[in-house]
């Protein structure tokens, strides 16, 4: 039983299902393995041992519940999600020593399920950024290549779930932050459709964008977290009670009858060669096993930076404004009047690009700016959504690169965030329009680095999407186990 | 014509937050408040590229839900009782009040 932090989270539940192993075990070994990669990969922020293992007692103890479906099992949540009792920074030093007085619905509808929340995983600060690199605390190496970030802003997470510290982790996806580090780190993630599940208790950073989701190494993983945090919550109007599918059992679409389109702007991009070369490889793989796949346009596409990042950027400087040093959070000290109060305690506990974009949000929402930006922002979205909607019809799905690049180097773009939002373009249309889409991994460049396809879906077909990826993760290559990290 | 460094810092202003200190050598090339101030113009300069799009009587859209929800029974509910959490996390309370520095 020394290596049962290599299990899926399938495996894990029939085997404790079958009595081969107690999740006293199941969670000592992913802690053991948490301990062991940490000072290498870093991907977590907090680790809760003790109280893992005390709830991991209490499900051996409780014995097997079909109420309860992920009984026992190990999983991280990314630092966003509040978890009472916990801390919950959202990577930023101005929520350092915040303890959440309540629990996010979807991590609260995990431990439900009978989840064990083993750790809390690193982000870029408000899960601002596609690197992890904008997180105050600590550097996410990325498990493939020590010298590369992990994407982000959920790179903990994809970190934590291909080093194996836990089968399954949670995100949120605002602009890409599950699609692009599950694709940069080599594994899969899901992000719903806004809507399908609760934003309640999660730090909120662009609130027409965020979602959460779950990211893992198998589709079927994936849907056994949706179908445990999907579907409507008293306590956000924005949860949908649309109806809900058996995401927990996908079967395996027939790839001989899928129509794939592929958005002639997404595949013209400037990409490098060894993600190039693999993209080609997935799309004759896909063709060969009968995929049909046929271009689409997607003409709006080269305006989703600026519609994203004007619009999030507005959202969160409305949303930030609660940071202000007087309810909870940091405080700067010594100050004589409030407006330097304020002023100075963001200041002070506030990362540079989170107050850029605070500051870009504040812009586009002032008088004399509002119309030229916000409001057409906000009409270019809809023909973006027009656009997907058009994309869509005579396919089943929508198929596109997540990255242009593979996993860069700490700091290759630390000088210059124009181009790093740019390279947001890839993953930023399924938040703008709403829609769920999933990544999954194509192999890697020949350094070694993992390349990733998204599948893009129309609203709240979640379960059309774990179909499709749960037969295309068996045409496509898998990007295998990371190097040695313990 | 690009922001100039008294529209960025009256934003910065708005943003309730403070601009970088600047040193007290005159070198241009270290200002930090002027590298904040070109970064951000050229920022907002890029968003110009909206002004390609077609949008004449295209309605905003500013949620992507496609069904709305209905809204639900207004019917107050009395299971918050978490005062004392709540004020548990300031960083200075009096009593059951937060505190703040005078206002004037």
């Amino acid at each position: 039983m020394s290596e049962l932090f290599r299990l899926t989270l399938a495996e894990a539940a029939a085997g404790l299902a079958a009595k081969k192993f107690t999740s006293v075990e199941l969670t000592a070994s992913s802690l053991a393995r948490i301990k062991a990669t940490e000072p290498r990969v870093g991907a977590c922020l907090a680790v809760l041992e003790e109280r893992a293992m005390g709830e991991a007692a209490a499900a051996d103890k409780s014995g097997p519940d079909p109420a309860r479906p992920l009984r026992g099992l190990p999983v991280t949540v990314k630092d966003v999600f509040c978890l009472k009792g916990a801390p919950t920074t959202a990577g930023s030093r101005i929520l350092e020593n915040y303890r959440p007085v309540f629990e996010a619905t979807v991590v609260a509808r995990l431990r439900e399920a009978g989840a064990v929340v083993v750790a809390k995983t690193n982000c870029d600060e408000f899960a601002m950024g596609s690197s992890t690199e904008f997180s105050a605390f600590k550097t996410t190496r990325n498990p493939r290549d020590l010298s590369r970030v992990p994407g982000g802003s959920s790179g903990g997470a994809a970190a934590s779930v291909v080093s194996l510290q836990a089968a399954a982790a949670l995100g949120t996806d605002t602009g890409g932050s599950i699609r692009q580090p599950a694709a940069l780190c080599g594994c899969l993630g899901l992000k719903p459709t806004y809507g399908r599940v609760s934003r309640y208790g999660i730090v909120a950073y662009g609130s027409s964008f965020d979602q959460a989701g779950p990211l893992a190494r198998s589709s079927a993983d994936l849907g056994l977290i949706l179908s445990a945090v999907a579907g409507p919550d008293g306590l956000d109007s924005t949860a949908s009670d649309h109806p809900l599918d058996d995401y927990a059992n996908a079967v395996p679409a027939d790839l001989k009858k899928l129509t794939l389109g592929l958005p002639e702007e997404l595949w013209s991009a400037d990409f490098d060669g060894g993600v190039a070369r693999r993209l080609d490889e997935a799309r004759k793989l896909l063709t060969g096993a009968g995929v049909r796949l046929r271009p689409v346009s997607l003409p709006n596409l080269r305006f989703s930076v600026a519609v994203y990042y004007i619009l999030a950027a507005a959202e969160a400087s409305t949303n930030l404004a609660r940071y202000d040093g007087v309810r909870y959070g940091y405080r700067a000290g010594g100050d004589p009047e409030l407006l330097s109060l304020y002023r100075n305690s963001r200041t002070q506990a506030m990362g540079e690009e989170v107050r850029r974009r605070i500051m870009l949000g504040t812009f586009v929402l002032s008088s004399g700016y509002y119309d030229a930006y916000f409001r057409k922002a906000a009409q270019v979205r809809r023909l973006i959504a027009e656009d997907y909607r058009r994309a869509l019809e005579g396919c089943d799905f929508l198929l596109a690169p997540v990255s242009s690049i593979p996993a860069w180097p700490f700091g290759a773009f630390a000088a210059d965030p124009l181009t790093v939002y740019q390279l947001d373009m890839m993953t930023l249309p399924l938040n703008i329009v709403g829609a769920p889409g999933l990544a999954l991994p194509a192999g890697l460049t020949p350094g070694g680095l993992p390349v990733g396809l998204q599948l893009m879906g129309r609203h709240f077909d979640e379960l059309g999407l774990l179909s499709a990826a749960g037969a295309m993760e068996r045409v496509l290559p898998s990007p295998g186990d990371p190097p040695a990290l313990g | 014509m690009p922001l100039d460094e008294k529209a960025v810092l009256a934003v910065v202003g708005l943003a309730r937050l403070e601009p970088p200190e600047r040193p007290e050598s005159d070198s241009a090339a270290a200002d930090p408040v002027a590298a904040m101030v070109s970064e951000f113009a050229k920022i907002v300069d890029y968003m110009a590229i909206l002004n390609e799009a077609e949008t004449e009587g295209v309605e905003p859209m500013y949620s992507p839900m496609i069904e709305p929800q209905p809204p639900r029974p207004d019917e107050p509910r009395r299971d918050a009782g978490k005062a004392d959490d709540i004020l548990g996390q300031a960083p200075e309370r009096v009593g059951r009040y937060f505190s703040v520095p005078r206002i004037f």
